[in-house]
């Protein structure tokens, strides 16, 4: 009974999902589950580093600003359509990735978290000096919007853009799962819980881990794409530390190493998130609620991070 | 050849800054084996803290840079208290550690945002006028800090090196059990580790909010760079620590003159990630 | 008049695993006790709860009339409590006698540490040999005198060390034990784990055998029970353990 319960839980959520633009016809409702859905695949992306693999990536919003900045910077400068802007950031993305990962993947503890972190502060640097290109601080704005033969996807109350990100969820989804459920995924399980295994079955550990940061930069730059189309905004602020907290939130409050909590925290988040940048002088002070939110987690259930981290039986269905 | 001058000078005085933020982090990270990430936004509170005295209630600098001190200082000691202690020695520590001083800083600047508003702040200067330092002028605010930073980590080293209260902090560092059972309270030399480094953050902070503008967001950029300090140098070492700190000062110098402002931090970047491949655990530091 | 330790009923472990089970055992005034038994049954855990490493979930420790279950360690060796642990690395960049120097570190042992530490480089003249090389450079042997001479800095009413000589060679293994000694006729009480028995008989009055977390049996000198006797009921009954 359970068991299976756990199997058709993400299909009947999905189900959920697919009927909501139809009880939910105002394009708010419909923006802020957009919104979820794209934070859903970064935060579900960095868990496969960060929990599946134990790499201490914390630069893993580079690789959304990369998608978020390929995908204006086509649509836009070079008038490529945005349907092929978006994929394009997940490949520009994996390919920052791999760049970032040739070293890091040598690193050890702590040298880990302050090189990727380094990164997406420099990142945020280059885009800001770079101002021709990318318009420095004040971003791009204007960015083309997605359009399939006549149908303009900005004037449907987003009906369009829901279905759009929510098949990117998905399909970011059935990825993960791929990556996670095949035996490179056992390995890196194996490996994260006992490094002597490593050594034992001959297992590069740092080509592990460049694969891995390379396969969760993917979906990541394509959200990145994706948000920057939908919102046809592109501004430094995508690696700054609000966003980056925000996503970790997420990726805590939904158990480090599981498939689907980072998801469903994304839901949860950014509606609450979103309620409270509602009461009056809570726009910033909402950041303050989700660091302590994420400092809470880790202090009263520590049992989605540090359970996970210290052993996450293969056997067990990803819940 | 003036141009070569100003340039040192330049360097050197971002040298001093960054020196006075990483050796701060350093002592974090060899007393209890946490990267404090809310480290800048300490600085940031001490200038902030440094401008209610000096300006908002018209006390003078002075005081205010003691403030600046006092309260970066209160601050840090509270951070360790309630987002590193009570993760002391749970398997995951550096990780967990990592996010919650995250989670500081974004209550820090969020919380600074809130309390002095978004409207830019700066401080008076110690001194005013110029000074010529071999053909190359800056102002004497400036060479004071140039003066001040080595004499600061030289007191910083002594009391490291020389008393047994901050042996104490290093041998905590080294082995929390030898530690205690020579009768050294180990979360008292946390206390001090944390209140210790978060008072150089403020005095910085106090420093630098009288040449450049004191926002919430101030202390994100000398994070940054005090980050690539300590991959350069290591964390481990003080000495080490402050010589990288003083290299990449010079270094961001001379390629701002060579390449201009807008391609510096990525040279910077790069050069740094050719460091790491050759050397993993910083050019000066060991394993 | 009472002991100088009573160590009364306590239990102790790590997380889930209980180690000491309703443990209780004392040291005299003038006294020196030492503790066997095999490897694995509490004595280390006893020690560490005794100074403070570990926290006891039940029963009372009585130092000198003064209840210390509950105190940090800087406390109880302040109190003049001192514990030299197993195989102590102590602190690897830090010279020998910048570490002794700083083991002086309670308010009680500033006093006269001058003194002291010529005492303890007296007694290891090893260290002194040594005094700036940096502890991770040193063997085994020099750690275990460093972390003894450590201990003695601490100006000790009652100290306990964990098999001194483990792993030793017999030659500084001898050298060890001559310290040892040395300390206990100076008239330090001492409480020493040690797996060799005609060790701790040279030593001691009194011995506890620590079987299962528990004081297996209590060995009074003055019973009368001569070396192969006690041996034999070590073997005898803690052997198949």
């Amino acid at each position: 009974m359970t068991t299976s319960l756990r199997r058709f839980a993400p299909l009947f959520a999905l189900a959920l999902l697919l009927v909501v633009p139809f009880l939910a016809t105002d394009s708010y409702t419909r923006h802020l589950f957009i919104i979820a859905f794209i934070y859903a695949i970064v935060a579900a992306n960095w868990n496969l580093s960060l929990g599946y693999c134990g790499v201490f990536n914390f630069g893993h919003l580079t690789f959304f600003g990369v998608g978020v900045y390929t995908a204006a910077i086509a649509a836009k400068t070079f008038g490529i359509t945005p349907w092929l802007a978006i994929p394009l950031g997940g490949i520009t993305a994996a390919g920052a990735a791999f760049l970032i990962a040739a070293p890091v993947a040598r690193l050890k503890g702590i040298y880990v978290v302050l090189v990727t972190f380094a990164v997406s502060q420099l990142a945020m640097q280059l885009v800001l000096s770079q101002s021709q290109i990318t318009g420095g601080g004040e971003g791009m704005v204007r960015i083309p919007y997605l359009q399939l033969g006549d149908y303009s996807f900005i004037r449907d109350f987003k009906f369009g853009y829901y279905y759009v990100a929510l098949g990117l969820l998905v399909l970011s989804t059935l990825f993960l799962r791929f990556v996670v459920q095949s035996p490179f995924g056992k390995a890196l399980l194996a490996v994260r819980d006992a490094q002597d295994y490593s050594t034992a079955r001959g297992i590069s550990v740092s080509r592990q881990r460049i694969l891995v940061l390379v396969l969760s930069a993917i979906f990541t730059g394509i959200a990145g794409g994706f948000y920057a189309i939908y919102l046809r905004v592109a501004s430094p602020e995508v690696f700054g530390f609000g966003t980056m907290s925000l996503v970790l939130s997420m990726v805590l409050l939904g158990g480090v190493g599981t498939l689907y909590g980072p998801i469903a925290a994304a839901l949860a988040l950014t509606f609450l998130t979103e309620a409270l940048a509602g009461i009056q002088g809570f726009e910033e002070a909402r950041f303050i609620v989700v660091a302590v939110v994420m400092v809470l987690i880790l202090r009263l259930a520590p049992g989605g991070l540090v359970s996970l981290l210290d052993r996450l039986r293969p056997s067990r269905p990803a819940s | 050849m003036n141009s070569i001058v100003a340039t040192l000078v330049s360097g050197i005085l971002l040298g001093s800054l960054y020196a006075l933020m990483a050796s701060g982090l350093s002592v974090v990270w060899t007393t209890l084996g946490v990267f404090n990430f809310a480290h800048g936004a300490l600085m940031m509170i001490g200038a902030y803290a440094a401008w209610t005295v000096s300006e908002g209630m018209g006390l003078g600098l002075l005081p205010g840079i003691l403030a600046g001190v006092a309260v970066a200082a209160l601050c840090g000691i509270v951070i360790e208290y309630l987002l590193i202690r009570p993760f002391y020695g749970t398997r995951h520590m550096l990780l967990v550690t990592v996010m919650t001083t995250l989670a500081a800083l974004i209550i820090l600047e969020k919380g600074a945002q809130l309390i002095w508003g978004a409207k830019l702040k700066q401080l008076p200067r110690l001194v005013t006028g110029d000074v010529s330092i071999f053909g190359a002028t800056i102002s004497w605010h400036e060479a004071i800090i140039i003066l001040l930073a080595p004499i600061v980590l030289l007191l910083l080293w002594r009391f490291t090196a020389m008393t047994n209260r901050g042996r104490s902090l290093r041998a905590v560092g080294q082995n929390q059990d030898s530690a205690a059972l020579i009768g050294i309270d180990v979360p008292y030399a946390f206390a001090i580790a944390f209140g210790l480094a978060a008072a150089l953050a403020g005095l910085t902070g106090a420093l630098l909010g009288s040449i450049r503008f004191i926002t919430p967001v101030m202390g994100s950029e000398p994070l940054v760079k005090a980050m690539i300090v300590v991959i350069f140098g290591g964390l481990g070492s003080l000495g080490a620590t402050a010589g990288a700190a003083y290299v990449i000062g010079l270094l961001e110098a001379f390629l701002i003159l060579w390449l201009g402002l807008y391609w510096t931090p990525f040279a910077l970047f790069l050069l740094m990630i050719a460091v790491l491949i050759f050397r993993p655990n910083g050019l000066f530091g060991r394993a | 008049m009472t002991a100088l330790l009573s160590v009364d009923g306590i239990s102790a472990g790590y997380g889930a695993i209980t180690v000491l089970r309703d443990l209780t055992l004392h040291v005299g005034r003038d006294e020196s006790i030492g503790l066997f038994g095999p490897n694995g049954h509490g004595k280390t855990t006893l020690l560490r709860t005794i100074s403070g490493l570990l926290r006891a979930s039940a029963g009372r420790i009585r130092f000198d009339g003064a209840d210390i279950s509950r105190q940090r360690p800087a406390a109880i060796v302040n109190a003049g409590l001192v514990h030299s642990p197993q195989a102590n690395t102590m602190f690897g960049d830090m010279a020998i006698a910048e570490t002794l120097e700083l083991a002086a570190f309670a308010p009680r042992a500033r006093a006269g540490a001058k003194q002291r530490m010529e005492q303890v480089l007296a007694l290891f003249p090893r260290l002194a040999e040594r005094r700036k090389q940096l502890a991770r450079t040193l063997s085994g042997g020099e750690r275990q005198m460093l972390s003894i001479g450590c201990a003695l800095m601490c100006d000790p009413r009652l100290l306990m060390l964990d098999e001194p000589t483990l792993g030793l060679s017999p030659r500084l293994k001898e050298e060890l034990a001559e310290a040892v000694g040395a300390i206990a006729r100076s008239g330090v009480p001492l409480i020493v784990v040690e797996q060799d028995v005609e060790f701790l008989l040279a030593l001691t009055q009194r011995l506890y055998m620590i079987e299962h977390g528990a004081v297996a049996r209590e060995i009074d000198r003055s019973d009368g029970l001569d070396h192969r006797e006690v041996m034999q009921l070590y073997f005898g009954q803690g052997g198949e353990a």
